[in-house]
């Protein structure tokens, strides 16, 4: 076999530019960097900061009008840069394999796996008798840990970890010196998240390649890879081995990712001294009420018959956890009204949501406002952003003129850390994610509700801003006074900000109580894999081990973890 | 250098012009174009009616198959001023026939997408909005609709109607021209419901009306405008089709009758190319005119094509 030392990649200088009509963006500016055979190394920075450009032009597939301006791009002796589309063709993927981060949509929807596995053979080896394909095909597929039998399915009769494993049969078939694995694993929940970084590493292994893994998660670089590059606009800002970098980062800016990956039972990220009371509630009926609320979706139960009381009297907040198919978003479409529970009742004040007058459903819509996952799709691409802000303002009354709104819309800009006069009258397309999404809490900030319903409010953020929407979202509860129902994934942060944890597994709790007890010491099967699945960026803590979920983990019955004021769980 | 950042170079203006038509994306040339095309056949109509005789639209008005200006027909006559583009088999005049016809043959266009795009535009929301059995009957009609093909419809219904008036034709044609502007508002509506921002509104009490007219409505534009733009199109083809099987309005001149008659004459095969020529010319400058429109509204209302024109 080859020495281990031996370089796979080296990029020496290189320099990738984007020409626009507002001038040329430099992508990637004097990028050195060699990866040795057999080390995986993985590239961390935020969206926009060169990570997946720089891979992409190992493989020649920069997208138009992006071009290598400089430098030199060594595949293992090769020239990428001088090599002719013919020549690059037979390359991709006989030396360097992409995984793409879609495993959804990179399989052919109307081909079985196995052809999809032989056309890859096909184009680099052609010539290749049928049981021979057959023959690579299985051990592709049994290698990434797929019974054989999954070749003769259709791309739509897998589960999403399971395409994401396709994809990466498709990318090792013919043992490439390089993978390159674009964020592989984020659009999959943790536990399978685990289970296909698992794969992928031992696969790596075998074949002894390198890897690029390319991803914004610290927690699951530090458990990942052997060395880390931190890029930040293009820019390499710093390089070494993973140990050295989580224990001793020199760049400011590799301290910020490392500090902003939330960690269960590390330091707060928030600031929980303060408490502001709630605003003064005319009635006293409970805030919220769930009266043996189920739902069912033909054959699929989302959410098994739940029964909670929220007071109200103290602002709180209370996470709902679960991987997705959960149910905790169809929990969340319930409480506001856009969908209808299927038995039971959801009580707001005392009134029955399915009953409900105009007058008081106006009244409700003021008072129970939310934050979805997509902050890209939550503004009207056609309207200037303000739009979102001034529009409910009027629609609820809260206005009193023009001058008024607009010192509403910017005050509530100032107390989320956005700069008023840069964003409010931008177009959607001209702000960031991050950005987007802050408006939508200054949004509900203005609306002041009764409750906000946080749906995953900081999954599609850059893991940089995790921390600082979160603190604004918390604000909203200590500074102005609104309970939060926070539905998350994310085990850490909902530790931190919640004070109280219903975690969900198939439409069912299965351990509910104070975060501290639940999160902090799992006592449930279902709530400790969870835990245990949850990438850490700590070097001495173990996360490679551990299978899929037990069978066992449904029966267990819920455990209750003690309850909390103001909140109360009906156990049944 | 120093020169070069005193005065731009070509690449710097190029760049410049760029950035204002980032900021004012009116200004799009291919829709400058295109409208400057279909204001030129307007005006034709419109200062001709001022300015020229239209009595000469009648049969027998001047001499036959006169050549245009500095032309020579078959018989060896030239062709003379008081008839700049001719006369036809009849002895009317080209221009005169132009200035009556070709803003006739745009009206029908106009009107018939006009007509097709209202009944979409209410029958897209309705089948979105609604759902249920309301959407299934839409739904079924039109896709039923689509797969008639119109022209072979319309010769039946034009037949048996005899002479019709423009507006009859147009009225006609629109019932053809609904389908595809129901399903394409249908299909948005439906995704745009589920979208973002539709809840966000949603969330903020807006009522349906707000959400149909005020959320969704002004996203649907570049459809809309597409779509009509599309629509007359094919309205000017259906039409010019009718009338040059003779099925058109007897009475006007329209570009397509007057293509009929040349054809009916003889036209081709007398080399009086000028008498099916020019209206054939109009025709197209007409159909480049509005697939430029096409293109620039495309481009002015999609910020993404805008950034990259």
């Amino acid at each position: 076999m080859l020495d281990d030392t031996e370089t796979v990649l080296t990029l020496t200088d290189l320099c990738i530019e984007f020409p626009t009509p507002r001038g040329l963006v430099q992508a990637v500016k004097d990028l050195n960097l060699s990866i040795a055979r057999g080390r995986r190394v993985g590239f961390i920075g935020e969206s926009g900061s060169g990570k997946t450009t720089t891979a992409l032009s190992v493989m020649q597939m920069l997208a138009k009008p992006g071009r290598v301006s400089g430098g030199q791009i060594d595949l293992g002796g090769t020239d990428v840069l001088a090599q002719g589309e013919e020549e690059m063709r037979r390359l991709r993927l006989s030396r360097v394999a992409y995984i793409p981060q879609g495993a959804m949509n990179s399989l052919n929807p109307i081909m079985r796996i196995e052809p999809q596995l032989w056309d890859a053979i096909l184009a680099h080896e052609p010539g290749v008798s049928r049981p021979d394909l057959k023959a690579r095909s299985d051990a592709a597929l049994v290698s990434v840990g797929l019974p054989v039998h999954a070749g003769r399915l259709y791309p739509h009769e897998l589960s999403g970890g399971m395409k994401q494993r396709v994809c990466i049969a498709l990318g090792i078939i013919l043992t490439p010196e390089l993978i390159i694995a674009d964020e592989p694993t984020s659009a999959l929940d943790v536990v399978t998240q685990r289970q296909v970084m698992q794969t992928l590493k031992e696969i790596q292994e075998k074949i002894g390649s390198g890897l690029i893994l390319i991803g914004h998660d610290m927690g699951l670089m530090a458990q990942s890879v052997d060395e880390l590059a931190v890029l930040k606009d293009g820019e390499l800002v710093e390089h070494g081995s993973v140990a050295q970098i989580i224990t001793a980062p020199e760049h400011p800016y590799t301290r910020d990712l490392i500090s902003s990956v939330p960690v269960v039972g590390g330091a707060s990220f928030l600031n929980p001294e303060r408490r502001a009371e709630a605003p003064k509630r005319d009635s006293s009926e409970p805030l919220l009420r769930f009266e043996g609320v189920s739902k069912v979706y033909g054959d699929v139960t989302a959410l098994r018959p739940l029964s909670f009381t929220l007071e109200g009297e103290v602002p709180q907040i209370i996470s709902i956890v679960g991987q997705s198919g959960s149910g905790k978003s169809t929990m969340g479409s319930i409480m506001l009204g856009f969908n209808p529970p299927t038995t039971g009742r959801v009580l707001f004040e005392g009134q029955d949501l399915a009953t409900m007058s105009a007058a008081a459903s106006l009244d409700f819509r003021k008072n129970v406002q939310a934050v979805f996952q997509d902050p890209y799709a939550c503004f009207n691409p056609f309207y200037r952003v303000n739009h979102a802000l001034k529009f409910p303002f009027k629609r609820f009354g809260l206005s009193e003129g023009e001058a008024h709104t607009q010192k509403a819309m910017e005050e509530a800009c100032v107390a989320v850390g956005l700069d008023p006069d840069l964003v409010l009258t931008r177009y959607p397309h001209q702000l960031s994610g991050g950005q987007r999404q802050r408006l939508i809490v200054a949004r509900a900030l203005m609306l002041s509700p009764k409750l906000l319903i946080a749906d995953e409010p900081v999954s599609m953020v850059d893991a940089s801003l995790r921390a600082t929407i979160l603190a604004n979202i918390y604000d909203l509860k200590d500074k102005h006074g609104i309970s939060i129902l926070y539905i998350t994934h994310d085990l850490a942060t909902a530790y931190h900000v919640s004070d109280y944890v219903m975690v969900l597994y198939k439409g069912q709790v299965v351990e509910a109580g104070p975060p501290k007890s639940v999160i902090g010491d799992p006592q449930h099967p279902y709530t400790q894999l969870l835990i245990a699945s949850i990438p850490w960026p700590d070097l001495n803590r173990p996360w490679g081990e551990g299978g899929a979920e037990d069978p066992g983990v449904q029966e267990a019955p819920t455990i209750h973890r003690g309850d909390v004021a103001g909140f109360d769980l009906v156990k049944g | 250098m120093a020169e070069t950042l005193q005065t731009p170079t070509r690449a710097e203006k190029r760049q410049a012009r760029r950035l204002r038509r980032f900021d004012n994306p009116w200004l799009n040339p291919k829709l400058i174009w295109g409208v400057a095309l279909l204001l030129g056949i307007l005006l034709l109509g419109l200062i001709g009616r001022m300015l020229w005789n239209l009595d000469l639209v009648f049969t027998g008005s001047a001499t036959l198959k006169l050549p245009p200006v500095g032309f020579e027909n078959l018989r060896k006559q030239e062709g003379v001023w008081d008839f700049p583009l001719g006369t036809d088999g009849s002895g009317r005049d080209m221009l005169a026939l132009i200035i009556i016809g070709a803003p006739n043959s745009l009206f029908v266009g106009l009107l018939a997408s006009l007509i097709g795009m209202s009944t979409g535009i209410v029958l897209g929301f309705t089948a979105g909005f609604v759902g249920g059995r309301t959407d299934d009957v839409i739904r079924v009609l039109s896709d039923v609709m689509i797969t008639i093909p119109p022209l072979l419809i319309l010769v039946v219904f034009q037949a048996s109607f005899g002479d019709v008036s423009l507006t009859m034709m147009a009225l006609l044609i629109a019932g053809f021209v609904w389908q595809s502007p129901t399903r394409l508002i249908r299909a948005q509506v439906l995704s745009m419901k589920q979208s973002g921002y539709v809840q966000m509104a949603r969330l903020s009490g807006a009522s349906t009306g707000h959400i149909m007219f005020r959320e969704m409505m002004p996203n649907l534009v570049p459809y809309l405008f597409g779509s009509f733009i599309a629509n007359v199109t094919t309205s000017i083809v259906t039409a010019v089709g009718l009338e040059v099987l003779g099925l058109g309005p007897q009475r006007i001149p329209t570009l397509g009758r007057t293509i009929y008659e040349a054809i009916n004459a003889g036209a081709l095969i007398q080399n009086l190319w000028w008498w099916w020529g020019i209206p054939t010319l109009l025709l197209a400058v007409m159909f480049v005119g509005l697939l430029l429109i096409n293109l620039g509204l495309d481009e002015v209302s999609n910020p993404r094509l805008r950034k990259l024109s």
